[in-house]
């Protein structure tokens, strides 16, 4: 996983930077303006945030802001509102992740295509659903791991 | 439940005046069983998203361009040189011409009634530096012009010698001011003075389409109507349609002189001139484009073109 | 229930998710459930909606700069301006801390975001302050509130955010805040050697005048690389070369043979993990911007913001009050959300009222600017302070206090000058016609 999130993010995030520079050059340099390089920077633009954001899941490093935790002494409570988050989070995603997929089923019926070149757009579109799908599975996977941690460390309490 | 109308121009705008006229008059009409309410500036979205949201029956009612990325079908009533004049635009975009009920066919398809035509202007161009050869489609120009995300824009403005550079929207005004590029092709004096009176020294009244904006709204929300209302909304979009046809040309003019007070240049351009242009196009960027949209199936709609 | 309540209470559970630990783009989620579920607002067509805005243009300048200062950071291209500086201000008492404000101010110059600052100078500086007698945590506080100079001298996201967001010309925000980002350079220099004199500096002792300029000669023609990299980027931008979101490209690609091949920081694997890491924060960042922009879009379809603004005008009428008010809120939202996030959700929610009391957009710009950027530090969402603690390896506790030296002597009498009299922001626009 770790060397197909490093591969393909550097690729994604390289390829953005490189077509719109060439988009400079072309048009600075050489007077041609190349047509249609927004619609094909979409693709790799959409599945770099995607991809992107279900990689900070899965090294749980989304942005958070944890205020809760200053005040709190043992590592136990902590666990304890680390467990009640990834509740919210999980339920959250799944929400979203629900109408993510009501948006990939209605971009699968319409089959839109970019406005010069004609290429589908659901290919963009899809990385919304596939994004927001593996994040809930991340998320949930965080959740299981940490709520098994919780009941160790509850039973440890309770044996001490 | 207040029906949501969207429409891309600021408040106070032509076409906002007219939407919060109709807005009255439909309420007046069916005595308040039919509420609106005008959200101007492309406050819900560009006019690509808002018209996949009223097909959705997330915005009810939108007054704006057709967008042709539902439907490639939909360059078809921006065809570039497509009518002359006003009375010839009128007799084409109104009511029982065959392309108007081509427009609603295609509407049909994507869930969403066609209540009205807003005809707005024949498009022109605007420029920050002086014009070069400006009556001549075949002379290279060195003029770099921000298009429209779409092919028929690029086309129009490679094949009559500037240089179409893509530019999103939201960047184009900058874009202009700093000198990336040197004009805009696409919009009309009213559309000019709206978003780039600041950068518009020149500008080319060359008639480059037909711009109309269509009064579209969800399909499902009309049909659930008793026939009663369908028949009073119809009516009141019907005048609201008759109004604007009145008043555009006037209302071109007006935007031509606002553009003119403001400081910029009026470069006209002779008929013959765009008579050149126009066969121009015709025989260069139609086919391409019609190859694209169908060619049988655009054709029909160009036979049907009332001369 | 009354919309602008509904609307509270979602924004009082997105406090309550965040201080959980809830991700934000989920807090986000949150708060739109509670819009879909108490206010009756509808998800059909937001989704559409919100990917259309995900897709648009403008918001490309967000990976492109991130990835620009990660790389600058990396390759060596910030540790040579920092040594530029170094040789000017360097021998004063006091000298290194206005040597941290400074680079960061002309790191600024090149990079769009506030994270650039501490992550290049930050690695570099604070041992070398912290071993020349600087307490650590002043050392990290001041490298910290200095970064977020990064979103005040332009190039800025926040404000190519802005002005997308209100349709306000991007250049003439990014000229906006120039004003008040000069005069923190300055504050944050003068706090600094007030401070000093209490702190037991070890100083060089000086060098003779040969050595001296022959340092400065050699640090110069090695910083050429580094300060080209600002007259491209604004050269570019405001000479009519390309679009901010192009010019971040552009610092993208220069700084590549840059740090490989000049100040080589570059190698295969750093540039591999450069390019993850800013992938990844450009992921979490531009998931919860989606769901920022969709709760924003559904306050405008539920009218929100104009009830907002009727509500605040029961209040008081007062310009000078709804001023402060206003600050006091923005101050409030930035220790809760990032400075993207804050200008989405409130710039459009707040500019009829501006509009209203008479206060340009222009500077208003400057207003969202300063104070959203200010947010970086404040706690408890304070992204910048918890990178530079990081950084500089030191507790909350000890980095709290300068920190909040530094805000309250160095940010807050700019944020309220920059409110309160309209030429700060307002002159350097003016200058180039705006
Ligand atoms: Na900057
Ligand atoms: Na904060």
């Amino acid at each position: 996983m770790e060397k197909f999130f490093k591969y393909t993010l550097t690729i994604l995030i390289t390829s953005v930077a490189v077509l719109e520079f060439y988009q400079v050059v072309m048009r600075y340099i050489m007077e041609l303006p190349v047509m249609g390089l927004d619609e094909i920077l979409v693709y790799p633009t959409l599945w770099l945030y995607f991809l992107g954001s279900v990689n900070a899941c899965r090294e749980d490093t989304q942005i958070k802001a944890n205020v809760l935790d200053i005040f709190l002494k043992t590592d136990r409570a902590r666990l304890i509102v680390r467990v009640i988050a990834d509740v919210m989070s999980v339920l959250i995603s799944l929400w979203l992740t629900w109408w993510a997929w009501d948006y990939f089923s209605y971009a699968l019926r319409v089959w839109k295509e970019s406005p010069t070149l004609y290429i589908p757009t659901f290919y963009a579109e899809c990385a919304f659903f596939i994004g927001m799908a593996l994040m809930t599975l991340y998320t949930g996977w965080y959740l299981i791991k940490n709520a098994r941690q919780l009941i160790v460390t509850s039973q440890e309490v309770r044996s001490h | 439940r207040t029906w949501k109308i969207s429409h891309v121009r600021p408040q106070g705008t032509a076409i906002d005046n007219d939407l919060r006229w109709f807005t009255d008059a439909i309420k007046e009409t069916t005595s308040g069983k039919i509420r609106t309410k005008v959200y101007p500036a492309s406050a819900l979205g560009d006019y690509t998203v808002v018209q996949e949201r009223v097909s959705l029956g997330a915005v009810d009612m939108a007054c704006q361009p057709p967008s042709s990325a539902a439907d490639k079908r939909f360059q078809l009533p921006y065809f570039p040189y497509m009518v002359n004049n006003w009375e010839q635009a009128r007799k084409n975009y109104s009511t029982g011409a065959p392309l108007r009920g081509t427009v609603a066919k295609l509407y049909a398809e994507q869930g969403i009634q066609l209540l009205a035509a807003w005809p707005v202007y024949f498009g022109g161009i605007a420029l920050n530096t002086a014009p070069v050869a400006q009556g001549d489609p075949n002379a290279a120009k060195g003029i770099k012009l921000r298009v429209p995300p779409m092919k028929t824009f690029q086309m129009l403005a490679d094949t009559t010698g500037y240089l179409g550079t893509p530019i999103p929207f939201s960047d184009a005004f900058t874009a202009v001011q700093t000198g990336v590029v040197d004009g805009v092709i696409g919009s009309g004096a009213e559309g000019y003075y709206s978003s780039f009176r600041d950068v518009t020294k020149y500008y080319i009244p060359a008639n480059t389409h037909f711009e109309v904006w269509y009064f579209i709204m969800n399909k499902e929300v009309y049909d659930d109507l008793s026939p009663k209302l369908q028949e009073q909304l119809k009516q009141v979009a019907t005048e609201f349609e008759n109004r604007r046809w009145e008043s555009a040309e006037a209302d071109q003019k007006a935007n031509e002189q606002r553009l003119a007070d403001f400081g910029a240049k009026i470069v006209n351009i002779s008929d013959a001139e765009i008579a050149v242009t126009a066969k121009k196009i015709q025989s260069e960027v139609w086919p391409v484009v019609l190859k694209d949209v169908g060619e049988e199936w655009g054709q029909g709609v160009l036979d049907a073109i009332i001369r | 229930m009354e919309i602008v309540t509904v609307s509270l209470i979602a924004l009082g559970l997105l406090v309550i998710m965040l201080s959980f630990g809830v991700p934000l783009p989920f807090c986000f989620g949150g708060a739109l459930m509670t819009m879909v579920f108490m206010g009756g607002a509808t998800m059909k067509g937001t989704m559409v909606w919100g990917f259309s805005q995900l897709a648009n243009p403008v918001l490309l300048c967000i990976p492109l700069f991130v990835f620009a200062g990660t790389l600058m950071s990396e390759s060596g291209i910030a540790a040579s301006l920092l040594k530029f500086v170094n040789v000017f201000v360097g021998r004063i008492r006091g000298g290194l801390g206005v040597v941290a404000t400074v680079s960061c101010a002309i790191i600024g110059a090149i990079s769009g975001s506030g994270l650039t600052g501490v992550a290049a100078t930050g690695p570099i500086l604070i041992p070398e302050m912290a071993s020349k007698g600087y307490p650590r945590g002043y050392a990290t506080a001041l490298v910290a509130n200095s970064s977020i100079l990064g979103l005040l001298i332009p190039p800025s996201v926040t404000m190519i955010i802005y002005g997308w967001v209100t349709d306000t010309s991007i250049l003439a925000c990014f000229l906006a805040t120039m004003g008040p980002g000069l005069l923190i350079t300055v504050l944050f220099s003068v706090v600094n050697v007030i401070m000093a004199r209490k702190f037991p500096l070890v100083l060089d002792p000086p060098k003779p005048m040969k050595e001296t300029v022959q340092e400065g000669v050699t640090m110069t023609s090695r910083a050429i690389p580094a300060l080209v990299m600002p007259l491209i980027i604004l050269g570019g931008i405001y000479g009519g070369i390309m679009t901010p979101t192009e010019a971040a490209a552009v610092a993208v690609i220069y700084s590549l043979p840059v740090g490989f091949l000049i100040y080589k920081g570059l190698t295969m694997g750093t540039f591999f993990k450069a390019a993850k890491n800013s992938a990844t924060s450009v992921g979490a960042i531009m998931v919860m911007i989606v769901f920022s922009l969709m709760l924003s879009q559904i306050f405008v379809m539920e009218d929100v913001p104009q009830a907002m603004v009727e509500a605040v005008f029961t209040i008081t009428q007062n310009k000078f009050l709804l001023l402060i008010l206003i600050n006091f809120l923005l101050f409030f939202v930035g220790m809760i959300v990032n400075d993207i996030t804050a200008i989405i959700l409130l710039a459009p929610l707040l500019l009829p009222l501006m509009g209203a009391i008479g206060v340009s957009p222009v500077q208003f710009a400057a207003i969202m600017g300063v104070n959203t950027a200010m947010g970086g530090v404040t706690p408890p969402y304070a992204s910048i302070l918890y990178l530079s603690m990081r950084i500089g390896k030191v507790e909350f506790s000890e980095v709290i206090k300068p920190a909040m030296i530094l805000i309250i002597f160095g940010y807050v009498p700019v944020v309220f000058l920059t409110s309160l009299w309209p030429k700060l922001s307002l002159f350097i626009p003016g200058l180039f016609g705006y």
